[in-house]
């Protein structure tokens, strides 16, 4: 097809919408350096931008902005976890001085106080891990959603982030197992996890990953864990 | 004059911006949330429609911005426009996913890779030209518009277009093609090319 012929499409390809054969022509023009298409692109992509910039504002919530910084590790000093675990230190220290002067007993509870804030340690430690798999730059994800819904981060180097809602409480006796499975291969066993009480999940594989065709799956397994999938799947979640 | 000044100003500052952001300085991308963090939201809220997703989606964005800023060169490009295009895109992934339409996401490589934004005018997205864009959406006619919208907003084909409105697929071609030369004329005289 000619430029002259093509020109109409410039702004469908733009936004993404342009279909065959006119989509596949303005490529191949732009592939192959095509002046006239490029300017023209250019223009259609400045009409797309104008377009996507007139719409009604709306406000955000302050917390938004929070979430996104704290996400790369930006105002430390107002919502990092460094506030937090300077608060649980001096928590600490304000336990120590207070179960020393009681009796026997209160030493359980300062035990406790210790055993939750290494637990904390742990939670701190892992949502790193998660925040380092979300924004890695050749992390890929993909939305999963049919009963339990979320995400699933998936990267090369790294390992798999698993975030879902919607998935009760497992009996007991059982636990929630994540498989990744190859292309055209048979599911691995990539750990057990728990759901909260409210339903939320978060797990995570380390380790380095094969992205292509790869496929992520939850089931509901024997808490000890299985070799092999032994109960119908209740997440599953390609990645394209 | 003053205005023509001031967006120059502010293109210079996008530039520094892009250029800390690039060296992985993390309160860069505080000040470019403070910058387009509202109209990223207005815009990913008008595709979703929906207030908590439409948060979640602008943090992606963001963070795919804060992953991919190599890729943008500060002297050339137009950041603003390359930020809306990966939140619009983001916004048309998720509907297409919850629809059940799920495109291949490499599709996206080929609309908002930060190379394509180059040489594009910095201050596209200020208020003035907004103000142009709306004023001639509002001259099409209702059908134009809506498949204006329709393809912008829903990430529409011009076949799921004609599906989704009744119509034969002639007909929407004609009035994508009516709309869109429309809008070129009129944003032609606003917007040197």
């Amino acid at each position: 097809m000619t430029c002259e012929e093509l020109q109409d499409q410039y702004e469908l390809y733009a936004m993404g919408v342009a279909e065959d054969p006119e989509g596949a022509e303005i490529r191949a023009h732009l592939d192959r350096g095509c002046e006239v298409c490029m300017k023209g692109m250019k223009r259609a992509r400045e009409v797309a931008s104008m377009i996507g910039a007139a719409v009604a504002p709306a406000e955000p919530s302050a917390k938004l902005r929070r979430r996104i910084l704290a996400s790369v590790g930006v105002e430390q000093r107002g919502f990092g976890w460094a506030p937090w675990l300077g608060l649980l230190a001096a928590l600490s220290l304000v336990g120590v001085f207070y179960f020393e002067a009681r009796e026997q007993s209160s030493l359980e509870e300062l035990a406790a106080v210790r055993n939750q804030m290494r637990q904390q340690a742990v939670d701190l430690t892992r949502l790193n891990e998660a925040f380092a798999i979300m924004t890695g730059p050749e992390t890929k994800q993909v939305n999963f959603g049919a009963g339990a819904k979320g995400k699933v981060f998936v990267n090369p180097g790294s390992g798999v982030l698993l975030m879902a809602t919607n998935l009760p409480p497992a009996p007991a006796g059982k636990a929630y197992e994540m498989w990744v499975i190859p292309k055209g291969a048979k599911p691995v066993p990539a750990g057990m996890f728990q759901s909260q009480a409210d339903g939320t999940a978060m797990h995570i594989q380390r380790g380095p990953v094969d992205v292509n065709g790869l496929t992520v799956a939850v089931t509901m397994e024997d808490q000890a864990g299985a070799a092999q999938p032994t109960s119908p799947i209740l997440i599953v979640a390609p990645l394209q | 004059m003053l205005l023509s000044l001031l967006m120059a100003v502010l293109a210079e500052a996008d530039a520094g911006i892009v250029k800390r952001l690039k060296a992985r300085d993390p309160q860069a991308l505080a000040e470019i949330y403070d910058r387009y963090g509202r109209i990223v939201y207005s815009l990913i809220l008008r595709v979703v429609r929906d207030g908590g997703i439409a948060e979640d989606l602008v943090q992606e964005t963001f963070l795919r911005v804060w992953n991919r800023a190599q890729g943008f060169d500060a002297e050339r490009g137009a950041f603003g426009p390359w930020l809306l295009s990966v939140a619009r895109n983001r916004a048309i992934d998720y509907l297409r996913s919850a629809g059940g339409r799920e495109r291949n996401a490499v599709e996206w490589e080929e609309v908002d890779h930060p190379s394509l934004f180059i040489h594009m005018e910095r201050d596209i997205l200020a208020s003035d030209h907004a103000r142009v864009i709306r004023a001639a959406l509002l001259k099409l006619t209702p059908q134009q518009r809506e498949v204006i919208e329709l393809a912008y907003f829903e990430g529409l084909t011009q076949t799921e277009m004609a599906e989704r409105m009744g119509q034969p697929l002639g007909t929407v071609k004609t009035w994508v093609r009516t709309a869109l030369k429309n809008l070129r004329d009129e944003l032609g005289v606003a917007v040197p090319a």
